[in-house]
């Protein structure tokens, strides 16, 4: 049987958290698990653990171990979402409306009922089919990632029924003891009853870079800085300890933080709120003109169901549509970009919305350092050496010819329990893996990059003795041999907290000599040690003695317990410090990420001055910037007396964020452009995120930890690492940096915009045409000229020859320094803005129009139909029975001779909208700069569109055109250069618009004219 | 390993997490939550009032002086761009088309690849191919008589005599000369027609229940039909007993179009031109039932078996007399 004391039962305050139950031991260990201890002396009650009834009991109370996994919408609703949003719905009332337009027909007994039919079956297909592209697209975007369940552990010890079982960490209640040792990942949420050596690696959950160590002490009121809890998820490092379950599942801390991250609510992306204003603009344009045009023609005496027939049109031309399924394209595409440049996207639209960020949130740990212990600095001598602290360091360039510095690495060598894993020869020294704490690791690999072969070293300086650390001592020694065989002294080397080490020092070396540590010694050494303590780093002490060889022959008997060895007295070496890194990249990308205007904030969970000195290296507050402390430090007055608004940069404690008010948060989140939050909790990150939100900001926010997980989903764009961030993480963000390099966000925001302006030519590509569909179905009805373009015709050119040409767009580079813009303004630089829209509609729409009705007159009237006899012509053209209606040269027609000639104008109208359409994809590829300096061959894939764009159109005319479905015909040569001037006239007429626009910026032309 | 050796002892407290407020006693829970519910109203839906003054102000901005977002001076501005943009479109515009009209001749059309070979019409036509009536009821029947007498009204034997000209039968009436010379047109006299000429039974046979129907064929400029040997014209059942069409007459001769009918030279020069005819006289069909006929043109060069088009060198109509 297992006995545990129930000393703990002394702790039986009731710690009072939000949300988070602390069960007392008490009240989980009742009387009846409780048996007075059977060992001799020890006067305590022991707790034999939760029956297996009682357990079954507390299972089906609380329910299983597990967390909730998030919501996720069914995806069949997700299917049906795609099949209603965007332009889907105009299109089902087309499609609808053609349904209807049949079932009369068909009862008036109309010949062409049919292809009423049959373009309200394409309709529908086009709606489906987009859908399910759009919907294929998503799902293979949103890579369902490892979510929380991967992160339960299988197996726990668990006791039950006084004895030790396997169970499944599901099967855990509150109340049940378990046992963890080095390595497990603890199953529950544990309040520890005992404690050996426990470290637990809090990283994930609070952003601490560093062991935590465990005991079964009550330490703080707040469970996360308490010592004697475990939470679930973490992971035991080393050691072994015992603990009731205290919570279970969702009542976690990483549950409750789990909710809180499902609580928030998945914001719209920019590019989704751009779209949907799109959308709105051309759904407007339909229907209004759709509506406006339906009342004009019922008043103008048609039919109300020739009238139906004309809205029909009306709302196939303006719809674009193949455009939604465009952008996708070119989203997935940058996307592709971007995941070869480490940037993964899991969801498509979150491709611009780096591009308009315009406030990075950055943790700290892991994503601006290299989330690794490595010595930056040493102290010997009397002078502080810096060391390389790169990630690929294979040299250290100090001055190491002192004596001082082989005392200091002797000690640091030996006084060192990490070790190497085995079979790593061939991995670069800063890769290889350390059994090991993380400091010691550091020491570790430093030692190893300057002298090689610690391990030799080691081997040939025999360890005799050894004190490892603790919490009381603060210190760890160990004695060792000499290597030199003529030298029969003991080496003792110690390391420890700088102020210990040199309590127990009488002399210090200098130069290789030891001096007496006087005064002036002691404060050389003070003043180094806060210099370094200023940098943020962890300082480290370091000294060694010689035991003299009379007194500690060959055979002395080292006992550690009884410290049979002088431990006074010693010898000051030197100092070490060590930093976790910044990655050498960052610092390059925070500068850039300025020049392209955009707020870099540091929010860390560390501590602040940590957090100062990092941000400092990194660039996030800048050399010369000083913060309110600085200033009022350098001034000597109090802090009070500062005027905030000298002070550009602010680190904010998580304390003092605790108490301020939104107000308070907003001001300092205006005044100040270089801020850093230090000690912030999950909640506290949103609260910036939020606040971050309220300035109008697209907040991108990166993270790693499960603590940042909240701050991920209510970003516009969490940024999870990909290398060392946790699921949760993961499954929060939108975006996963591969490398969890900070530098690849500035690739990322760099494609982000890129896209942005790339769809606005897209966009601007699509919709010209739409006035050049639109066009003949006005003049049909004003005019009542025979149909210019037919509606499937339209839908050749949205879906067909326009597609390849759109996409190429994307492939666009950039007009001018995107990097050196400011972000785009949320609510005024609009992807479709008004000059987009009218320039696209109201001038080269028409323009195209015109080209292409020049075109249909050119095909009637050569074949004897002249544009005066076709005007008023529409009701006998289209009557079935009449078969002889007189042409302008007094020929007549049949019906079917008539409609044959309308699909000939349907195909010219058609390759006219195409040859315009090149012309406009050309001048389309620049909004400001001139065709010639951007390169017309540079973009490749637009001439793979010109190319697609009129093999459609000549496989339509020659190869499909006896396909009468299609209504298409083997167009005569010449009708392809009919709108060949407008074509030219596009171009030239676009290079005279961009060239008033360099030439004036910012007059009444480039006001109305850039888009 | 844990040495107390962190830079200036920050031991920031760090502030307790107060993860997703359930005591509801607890003061800062309620009152982010208040705040969350003021920030909502912010974010909310505008207020139908809101929308209404946001469009008064978008109509007529009167502390800028702006209509619809604009000042009376960029109105004009971008009007008067408008109106010179679009005044030269209009003006290349019409000068590409007078250019095209330019390149065409007023006399032959430049292709007529699409309007043959030739359809085929009949008259009566009353909107519709299904000849029903009653022939005891005239009601019935003098709506098609009046359409047959319009029709050959340009037929009249002394207005053909007044205006056209005798041909030689049997060839083609070819004109030579200057494209804009006026043509000489061919007379087909209405009597041609002999019992279906209406001059004799003015209802054209169909108060007797043995109707006349019109047949032709549509004009083509420059069109020799036949290639030399006339065109004639055949009728049968189109489906069903063969027997309900025991004879059909036709005039004149066998039911040709003669050549010197052709060729057309178009409406502007070939001002008299009157489409040759053949009349169809249905002296015996089946009566009190539906007879769907198929007439068609025999000759070379005459297509009458295309699917799509189902009045090229063909008609097909129905036939319903009643006793």
């Amino acid at each position: 049987m297992h006995i545990i004391a129930l000393t703990i039962l002394r702790y039986e305050s009731t710690l009072k958290i939000q949300g988070y139950r602390l069960w007392t031991i008490k009240s989980l260990c009742p009387r009846e698990e409780r048996e007075k201890s059977k060992v001799p002396g020890f006067k305590y009650e022991v707790c034999i653990g939760l029956t297996s009834a009682r357990a079954a009991e507390i299972l089906a109370r609380d329910g299983p171990n597990a967390l909730t996994p998030p919501k996720s919408t069914p995806e069949i609703i997700k299917f049906l979402k795609q099949m209603v949003g965007g332009f889907s719905i105009l299109l089902w009332v087309g499609a609808l409306l053609c349904w209807i337009a049949f079932g009369i027909q068909v009862a008036q007994g109309v010949a062409s009922a049919f292809d009423n039919l049959y373009l309200g079956v394409v309709l529908a297909l086009v709606v489906i089919l987009t859908g399910i592209f759009a919907y294929y697209q998503e799902a293979k975007s949103t890579n369902i990632m490892a979510s929380f369940s991967k992160m339960i552990p299988q197996q726990a010890l668990v006791i039950r029924d006084g004895e030790k079982r396997e169970v499944s960490a599901e099967q855990l209640v509150v109340g049940d003891m378990v046992e963890i040792k080095g390595g497990d990942r603890i199953p529950a949420d544990i309040r520890l009853i005992f404690a050996q050596g426990c470290k637990v690696d809090n990283s994930s959950l609070t952003g601490e870079s560093e062991p935590q160590s465990r005991s079964c002490d009550f330490t703080h009121e707040n469970p996360l800085e308490t010592k004697n809890i475990a939470f679930y998820s973490t992971t035991c490092l080393e050691g072994t300890a015992t603990g009731m379950v205290i919570n279970t599942g969702d009542q976690t801390i990483i549950g409750r933080i789990a909710s809180l991250a499902s609580g928030v609510g998945n914001e719209k992306t920019p590019i989704a709120i751009e779209i949907e204003h799109f959308v709105h603009i051309v759904a407007g344009v339909a229907v209004s003109i759709g509506v406006l045009f339906f009342i004009i023609a019922v008043s103008m005496k048609y039919k109300v169901l020739d009238s139906i027939i004309f809205l029909i049109g009306i709302i196939v031309a303006n719809v674009p549509e193949g455009l939604l399924a465009t952008v996708t394209v070119s989203l997935s595409l940058t996307a592709k970009r971007m995941a070869k440049k480490n940037c993964l996207v899991k969801n498509l639209e979150a491709v611009e919305t780096l591009g308009s960020t315009s406030i990075i949130c950055s943790d700290k740990t892991g994503t601006l350092t290299q989330n690794r212990m490595t010595v930056a600095h040493l102290w010997f001598d009397d002078q502080i050496y810096s060391a390389d602290t790169s990630e690929e360091q294979t040299t250290q360039s100090f001055d190491q010819s002192s004596q001082s510095w082989a005392a200091l690495s002797k000690v640091v060598t030996l006084c060192n329990r990490a070790e190497f894993k085995p079979g790593q020869e061939n991995v670069p020294i800063m890769k290889r893996v350390v059994v090991g704490d993380a400091s010691e690791t550091a020491l570790l690999k430093f030692a190893e990059v300057i002298l090689g072969d610690v391990m030799g070293i080691r081997k040939r300086n025999r360890k005799l003795a050894e004190i490892p650390f603790n919490s009381t001592n603060k210190f760890q020694l160990s004695i060792h041999e000499t290597e030199d065989p003529n030298d029969k002294r003991f080496l003792m080397v110690m390391k420890g907290a700088p102020e210990r080490i040199l309590e127990r020092c009488s002399t210090i070396m200098i130069n290789g000599e030891e001096q007496p540590l006087d005064r002036e010694r002691a404060e050389a050494f003070q003043t180094a040690y806060m210099e370094l303590g200023g940098l943020g780093e962890r300082v480290l002490g370091f000294c060694h003695l010689y035991l003299p060889e009379d007194e500690f022959p060959d055979t002395y008997p080292f006992d550690t317990d009884s410290m049979n060895f002088p431990t006074s007295n010693l010898c000051f070496v030197g100092l070490l410090s060590m930093i976790d890194p910044p990655r050498s990249t960052v610092p390059d990308a925070v500068s850039k990420c300025r020049s392209a205007g955009i707020k870099v904030i540091m929010v860390t969970g560390d501590h602040p001055i940590t957090a100062k000195a990092i941000a400092k290296s990194v660039g996030i507050i800048s050399a010369n910037s000083e913060t309110v402390e600085d200033i009022a430090k350098r001034l000597n007055v109090p802090v009070e007396q500062v005027n905030k608004e000298d002070a550009r940069a602010a680190v904010i404690n998580g304390m003092e964020l605790k108490d301020m008010t939104t107000e308070q948060l907003d001001e300092i989140l205006i005044n100040h452009s270089e801020i850093v939050f230090a000690r912030t909790s999950p909640q506290q990150k949103l609260i910036i995120v939020e606040g971050c939100q309220r300035q109008d900001a697209v907040v991108a926010v990166t993270g790693d930890g499960v603590n940042d997980s909240p701050a991920l989903k209510k970003a516009d764009i969490g940024i999870a690492m990909g290398i060392a961030g946790s699921d949760a993480a993961k499954n929060a963000a939108d975006m996963i940096l591969l490398d969890d390099n900070f530098a690849s966000i500035v690739t990322g925001v760099e494609e982000g915009r890129l896209i942005f302006d790339n769809l606005k030519k897209t966009i601007a590509y699509t919709l010209t045409k739409n006035i050049a569909e639109l066009c003949p179905f006005l003049i049909y009805i004003i005019a009542s000229v025979p149909l210019p373009i037919g509606t499937i015709t339209i839908l050749f050119i949205d879906l067909g020859t326009d597609i390849i040409p759109s996409v190429a767009l994307a492939y666009e580079k950039a007009e001018s320094d995107i990097m050196n813009r400011r972000p785009r303004h949320k609510k005024k630089d609009r992807l479709v803005n008004e000059q987009l829209a009218v320039y696209s509609y109201l001038q080269i729409g028409i323009i195209q129009s015109i080209g292409a009705f020049l075109a249909y007159f050119t095909v009637y009237a050569e074949q004897g139909w002249l544009p005066n006899t076709l005007l008023g012509l529409r009701v006998n053209w289209e009557d079935d029975y009449y078969n002889d209606i007189e042409d302008s040269y007094g020929q007549e027609w049949t019906r079917y001779q008539r409609t044959y000639l309308q699909w000939t104008g349907y195909t010219a109208f058609f390759v006219s909208i195409t040859i315009q359409q090149v012309a406009d994809l050309i001048i389309r590829k620049t909004r400001r700069n001139s065709i010639f300096q951007q390169g017309l061959l540079r973009n490749k894939v637009i001439w793979v569109g010109i190319v697609s764009q009129i093999a459609i159109a000549l496989i339509l005319s020659y190869g499909l055109g006896s396909v009468t479905a299609l209504n298409f015909t083997p167009l005569r040569v010449q009708y392809w250069f009919v709108a060949m001037p407008y074509a030219i006239l596009i171009w030239v007429y676009d290079e005279i618009r961009k060239l008033f626009i360099r030439q004036y910026p910012g007059s009444w032309w480039d006001k109305n004219m850039y888009y | 390993m844990e040495m107390n050796a962190t830079s200036g002892g920050a031991e920031g407290q760090r502030e307790i997490y107060h993860l997703k407020p359930e005591n509801k006693d607890e003061e800062r829970a309620q009152h982010s939550e208040d705040e969350q519910e003021k920030r909502k109203e912010k974010m909310g839906k505008k207020t139908l009032a809101d929308v209404i003054q946001e469009m008064k102000t978008f109509l007529w901005n009167s502390e800028k002086r702006e209509f619809m977002g604009r000042t009376a001076q960029s109105w004009g501005l971008i009007l008067l761009f408008y109106l010179i943009l679009y005044m030269f479109l209009a003006g290349m515009f019409s000068f590409c088309m007078y250019g095209l009209l330019l390149t065409l001749s007023p006399y032959t059309p430049t292709y007529r690849d699409r309007v043959s070979p030739p359809g085929v019409m009949i008259r009566p036509y009353l909107h519709g191919f299904t000849i029903a009536f009653n022939v005891s009821e005239p009601s019935t029947w003098t709506p098609y008589v009046n359409s047959m007498h319009h029709f050959l009204q340009a037929y009249d034997d002394n207005i053909q005599e007044e205006k056209n000209i005798e041909c030689p039968a049997g060839q083609y009436f070819v004109q030579d000369g200057a494209e804009s010379e006026e043509r000489k047109a061919c007379q087909f006299k209405r009597s041609q027609l002999q019992n279906c000429s209406g001059i004799g039974d003015p209802t054209f046979g169909y108060s007797t229940g043995r109707p006349c129907i019109l047949l032709k064929m549509n004009r083509i400029v420059g069109y020799r039909a036949g290639y030399g040997t006339p065109v004639s014209v055949n009728c049968a059942i189109q489906k069903g007993n063969e027997s309900a069409l025991k004879s059909v007459d036709f005039y004149p001769g066998n039911g040709t179009f003669d050549l010197m009918y052709y060729p057309y030279y178009g409406k502007l020069t070939h001002v008299n031109y009157t489409s040759p005819l053949v009349a169809l006289h249905f002296t015996d069909v089946k009566k009190n039932d539906f007879v769907p006929i198929q007439c068609r043109l025999n000759g070379e060069g005459i297509v009458n078996d295309v699917a799509n088009d189902r009045f090229l060198g063909r008609i097909t109509f129905t036939l319903s007399i009643r006793m």
